[in-house]
């Protein structure tokens, strides 16, 4: 019995590409049934998340079985074949747990540490274990997973603090506004990195975003993309300015776009409600100025990237001690994968030692005639305290199999096969 | 029994100001269950010790600054449990629990009122004047907190400094709305315990307003409170000058309460009030 994980995340796959692949939601469990029916698939675990997309599977034949699913994840779908092989990423058994404790971990992610991905994996598991996808292995693996993830949160200071620019953004944003809910945030200009950041508050609860930029185009465009928003050009800009709390400011523009009188004006009309400008432009789009006025709070590219630097530093060390942690899991986690494949063998084992016992039991009391039940109760025990002493031994020979090494392991439960005369044909 | 229970209170606070010490450097949300949980007690403890005070004089204790600051720090412990319920800064306990536990400490070390109370000050308009005013003070003085914690957040963010400090502060919006909703209700009962205070010394002393210094005092503090709120619910002052006017009409508060009773003579000094007995000249 094997572990198969394969799939594309953030690092190895274009947006584009983990867009096509990404399955739509509601037939998640109809995806579950197919990849179960897939030759040599027995347990299965898909999850898919705006960061990646990964198929978990137990097959009785890795290679066979990896081939399938790589088959079935591409089919159908409008992607170029080799690009999709060229991004995925295939891992087996201890690689595969490795894998996922730290996708769970949060050591795999885009913002190092963030929360949401434990959910995410609790989500798709559940999903996974209502379509009767995942038995014995995946279940405990990913109990397992779970517990990993708790760990690593618990004992190391991972998830304290933010990493990327946006997310140290968003933080700052909870320091003044306390919750993002229901607040509205405006983009200046429509770069790709203020879309980024637009789409982190959107997932964090930013209720609109709204976009003034150069071209209105380009402004309507975005806005379709981000939940429907008002557009402006710049002209509107000071109107635009009235209704939000957050501005995402990224323009070519060689002169601040955002003066200082414009930002009082703005105040005003606000009646002192907080306003906070995240300028990522460089050279920048918000005069310096407006940072002293009442309520103003202005962060550009240089103040972020100071906060993240400041968290990274305390984080390199936490990373390590949250992948030792994992690497500590993965090998627990092994040694058990391993032992499953004994259980077959004891199994068969025991159960034929039984089967001896009872037809011998069986000839023996027919010999004996009518006896009465306590001494027919006393052979039954005698029988069975003999069988049970005669496996003593042999079963925990095989037993320790589990924790040898592949090779070791398959040589010597041929041989305890072959000395019980076990049938041999689904030994793997 | 009050003078145990007042010690049992004390005791409460200082343990109450330990572990909310601990919650704010260590943060961890059971250490600020627990210090919740101790204040409240304590506060229950201090209600019992002001009830019995109460039965054993058989007037309100608010006669003497001993009284007063005793029932202050009463009123401000309800007020910061009481708004901690709503907005949930936990930060706030850490501050107001060693605020209290030293107003105890003042009141035990002045002196006990000599006589017994005049039965003019047992009458139901003037507990309503005392305690609506107490209750308007305690939250009045969580507005001038916040808004010193306000000064300090939105300088650690101006400044960029976001350190240990930045993390346990809540947030600006948190911190503003505990200022305002504090400022409205403060002043309300400010203004319902002026208005039954005038109104019993006309019932009582034969006129509504004697131009004595603690009335004139209450009256521009009560005016500095309304302008306050005008600006902020108006013209929108919230923010830096919000908190700032806050804390500055706190102050004139503060000396109205304490200062004027102390430094002016008259019927309503902490030395006359307690022999106060019939209408005045």
């Amino acid at each position: 019995m094997n572990l198969v994980l394969i799939g594309l995340n953030h690092k190895t796959a274009s947006v584009d590409l983990r867009e096509c692949l990404a399955p739509p939601a509601g037939t998640l469990e109809e995806l579950h049934h197919q990849a179960l029916a897939l030759p040599g698939v027995r347990e299965v675990l898909l999850v898919s998340t705006c960061n990646r997309v990964e198929v978990l599977a137990v097959a009785e034949e890795a290679g066979e079985a990896q081939a399938g699913l790589e088959d079935w994840l591409a089919q159908g779908k409008p992607v170029a074949r080799q690009d999709f092989q060229a991004a995925l990423y295939r891992h087996q058994d201890q690689e595969a747990v490795r894998h996922l404790f730290r996708v769970a971990a949060s050591l795999d992610s885009l913002v190092v540490g963030e929360p949401q991905i434990l959910g995410q994996i609790k989500e798709a598991y559940r999903v996974a274990a209502e379509a009767g996808a995942t038995r014995t292995v995946l279940n405990k693996l990913l109990h397992k997973t779970f517990q990993v993830a708790k760990r690593v949160r618990s004992e190391t200071r991972i998830g304290g603090s933010a990493v990327s620019v946006s997310y140290a953004a968003v933080e700052l944003a909870k320091k003044i506004f306390d919750e993002l809910k229901g607040l509205k945030a405006l983009l200046v200009g429509a770069g790709e990195m203020a879309e980024l950041a637009a789409e982190h508050l959107l997932a964090q609860g930013v209720g609109e975003i709204i976009v003034a930029n150069r071209t209105l185009e380009r402004a309507v465009e975005l806005t379709s993309r981000l939940g429907g928003g008002a557009a402006y050009s710049l002209e509107g800009l000071e109107r635009a300015l009235a209704q939000v709390d957050i501005v995402i400011s990224s323009t070519g523009a060689s002169q601040p776009v955002i003066t200082w009188e414009m930002a009082r004006r703005c105040l005003k009309a606000r009646r002192g409600r907080p306003l906070f400008f995240i300028d990522i432009a460089v050279p920048r789009d918000v005069e310096p100025k407006v940072g002293e006025l009442d309520g103003c709070f202005v962060y550009d590219m240089d103040d972020l990237t100071q906060v993240v630097e400041h968290n990274r530093a305390g984080r390199a060390g936490e990373a390590q001690a949250a992948e030792a942690i994992v690497a500590e899991e993965v090998v627990k986690f092994t040694a058990w994968l391993r032992s499953l494949s004994v259980i077959p063998t004891i199994a068969e084992l025991t159960g034929k030692a039984e089967e001896l016992r009872q037809a011998e039991l069986a000839r023996t009391l027919k010999d004996l005639g009518t006896l009465a039940p306590e001494q027919a109760e006393a052979l039954e025990r005698l029988t069975k305290s003999l069988v049970k002493k005669l496996l003593h031994d042999p079963i925990r020979f095989i037993r320790d199999q589990g924790h040898k090494s592949d090779e070791a392991q398959r040589t010597h439960l041929a041989l305890a096969r072959r000395v019980f005369s076990l049938s041999q044909d689904d030994q793997d | 029994m009050s003078t145990t229970l007042h010690w049992l209170t004390l005791a409460a606070y200082l343990l109450g100001t330990g572990v909310y010490l601990g919650f704010v450097i260590w943060q961890r949300r059971g250490l600020h269950a627990m210090g919740r949980a101790v204040l409240w007690a304590g506060l229950g403890l201090h209600t019992c010790a002001l009830a019995a005070a109460w039965i054993e004089t058989g007037a309100l204790p608010a006669l003497t600054l001993r009284q007063s600051l005793d029932l202050f720090s009463w009123a401000l412990m309800a007020a910061t449990l009481v708004v901690n319920l709503r907005l949930e800064i936990m930060v706030l306990g850490a501050l107001s629990a060693p605020l209290c536990a030293l107003l105890l400490m003042a009141a035990a070390v002045l002196p006990l009122p000599a006589a017994p109370p005049p039965a003019l000050l047992k009458s139901t308009w003037i507990i309503i004047h005392v305690l609506s005013l107490l209750a308007g003070y305690g939250l009045l003085a969580l507005t001038c907190l916040g808004g010193g914690l306000y000064l300090v957040q939105d300088g650690l963010i101006r400044k960029k400094r976001l350190g240990a400090v930045f993390k346990r502060l809540p947030s600006l919006t948190r911190l503003d709305s505990l200022g305002q909703q504090a400022l409205v209700a403060g002043f309300c009962l400010l203004t319902v315990g002026l208005i039954t205070g005038a109104v019993y010394a006309q019932i009582t002393l034969g006129s509504y307003w004697r131009w004595h210094p603690k009335e004139v005092w209450s009256l521009v503090t009560w005016l500095c409170y309304a302008a306050l709120l005008h600006t902020r619910l108006v013209q929108g002052w919230r923010g830096r000058r919000g908190a700032w006017l806050g804390v500055a009409a706190f102050a004139a508060l503060m000396f109205t309460f304490v200062g004027v009773g102390l430094l002016y003579s008259g019927y309503h000094s902490f030395e006359a009030l307690p022999t106060l007995t019939g209408p005045l000249p």
